[in-house]
């Protein structure tokens, strides 16, 4: 069943390249309107800076922690996990709570919101436009072999079931570019671009309150550290390296 | 970019700012060089162009700060705090001013609160820690120095100061950690760190000192000194042949005496 079917290069020059275009075009708009769309008032709560700071030192002493002797160590260790007043501890209740607090809150909705539907709606109207004007043949063929399986998912407006799976519609083209362009975007537009909706769609489903997680689990990592203090290593290093200067 | 700001005539600067270029950087610039009245023309253009601006209210500001008006600069700040109290820019203006008037205990309070939010900003724990130092409060200057340390671990510079500060305090503890941190310098500069050197020479013989008397049976590391200051023997005669007698002849008093 492995016949070559000979693709027109007309099918070439005006889908494929025009989808990819498209795309890129569409994806450059958003991030402007993204931009344009930014709520002015991006006034940070100083608990969740605090609380990213907190997170950041808390990060640092862990990576170095045997720089400095294991007195400091130990002090830093307790002023961040103590059970009363320790920075990273988040008693149970208060975690439930910012959750709520977080859905409840009108001006994260909204932005959440605007931020969902920016992403949301040009998707919707691009598959649509795609399938449209681009179903019913056959688009490129994929250059590895699929099986059976994928046939429903990639070959979606072909109805000959005796067509390799490795010949997609233009659909497939269409999601290959909606993953695939987010690199060409973060060299085009720089890091932070609103066009990452591959993460976007990550952090939706794992919709946890970051900070309260993140600093249990700093606190659990800071709690098992064993300091191993390396400064006396270095006084050896540092006669090796004079010996070597001096010979 | 400040100097060719103070020689191209003032109407075409006038002009350019009013299409938007530079706009941050030359108000700063004249203030930097003392030319206070061409920093009071920048912001008046700025001013008409952005009227609700925050960065023209702090450039607002900080003029007052250049002419010396501290209450109007301190109550400018303020104001801008209020509408925007996470502005870490405008905290750290604060600071200096404290500092600038010579109000050190006042500068040290505010970095303090600052630090309590922006702990991870390592330049605020520079400054503290400096300060810190020169009034003497080693022990918390140490602290800070260790700050440092977490943050950016292979920087020398932190190690050097941090065992400077473990130096000056003094004790067999402290000496010892601080003949390490000069030896972690050492590791981290290739050896060729003239301070660095000398002050694992120092700390050796400030400790030999104080333990005479005792027993030494950790003299394993008496290499390091010993190295440090054939390193630094080969290091003189190459750049200040002229003071190698006097290298020389400290480093032999600081032998003799332990």
């Amino acid at each position: 069943m492995a016949e070559d079917l000979v693709l027109d290069t007309a099918i070439r020059d005006w889908v494929l390249i025009p989808l990819s275009v498209v795309m890129v075009l569409i994806g450059i708009l958003r991030y402007f309107v993204s931009k344009l769309m930014r709520s002015s008032n991006q006034v940070p709560d100083p608990k969740m800076v605090k609380e990213g700071q907190v997170i950041i030192r808390a990060r640092n002493l862990r990576a170095a922690a045997n720089y400095i002797p294991a007195k400091s160590f130990r002090a830093r260790r307790v002023y961040f996990s103590n059970e009363e007043n320790g920075l990273l501890y988040v008693p149970k209740g208060q975690a439930q709570n910012a959750q709520a607090q977080m859905f409840s809150d009108p001006n994260m909705a909204m932005d959440m919101m605007k931020k969902n539907l920016s992403m949301i709606i040009p998707q919707t109207l691009t598959f649509a436009w795609v399938n449209f004007f681009f179903s019913g043949f056959v688009a490129a063929k994929i250059p590895f072999p699929l099986t059976q399986r994928f046939r429903s998912m990639l070959q979606n407006g072909i109805d000959l079931s005796t067509v390799d799976v490795s010949y997609v519609s233009s659909r497939s083209w269409y999601f290959l570019n909606l993953f695939g362009l987010r690199g060409l975007f973060s060299l085009i537009l720089g890091e932070e671009n609103a066009t990452d909706d591959t993460q976007r769609m990550m952090q939706m489903s794992g919709f946890g309150f970051d900070p309260t997680k993140s600093l249990g689990a700093e606190k659990d990592s800071l709690d098992i550290f064993q300091h191993e203090w390396a400064l006396p290593k270095f006084e050896q290093r540092a006669e090796a390296v004079l010996k070597k200067l001096v010979s | 970019m400040a100097f060719q700001s103070l020689t191209t005539p003032k109407s075409d600067l006038l002009l350019a700012l009013k299409n938007g270029l530079c706009m941050n950087k030359w108000p700063v610039a004249a203030m930097d060089t003392q030319r206070l009245d061409m920093a009071k023309d920048y912001v008046k253009v700025l001013q008409e162009k952005f009227p609700e601006s925050k960065r023209v209210g702090r450039l607002e500001a900080l003029l007052l700060e250049a002419m010396g008006l501290w209450e109007e600069a301190e109550k400018a700040y303020s104001s801008l705090l209020e509408d925007n109290e996470l502005d870490p820019v405008i905290h750290k203006r604060r600071v200096a001013m404290a500092k600038a008037q010579g109000n050190i205990s006042g500068a040290i309070e505010w970095l303090n609160k600052y630090l309590e939010i922006f702990m991870a900003d390592h330049d605020a724990w520079r400054e503290l820690a400096e300060i810190y130092v020169s009034l003497q409060m080693y022990k918390q200057a140490a602290f800070c120095y260790e700050e440092l340390i977490l943050s950016q671990p292979t920087i020398p510079l932190y190690h050097l100061a941090y065992a400077d500060v473990l130096y000056t305090l003094g004790g067999i503890e402290n000496l010892h950690m601080a003949k390490k941190y000069y030896a972690s310098t050492i590791d981290l500069t290739g050896g060729k760190h003239t301070r660095a050197l000398f002050g694992v020479c120092l700390s050796t013989s400030a400790i030999d000192q104080l333990t005479k008397g005792r027993n030494k049976d950790d003299k394993e590391n008496s290499q390091l000194a010993s190295l440090s200051a054939t390193a630094l023997g080969k290091d003189y005669k190459q750049r200040a042949p002229n003071k190698v007698s006097l290298l020389a002849s400290t480093l032999r008093s600081l032998k003799l005496s332990s």
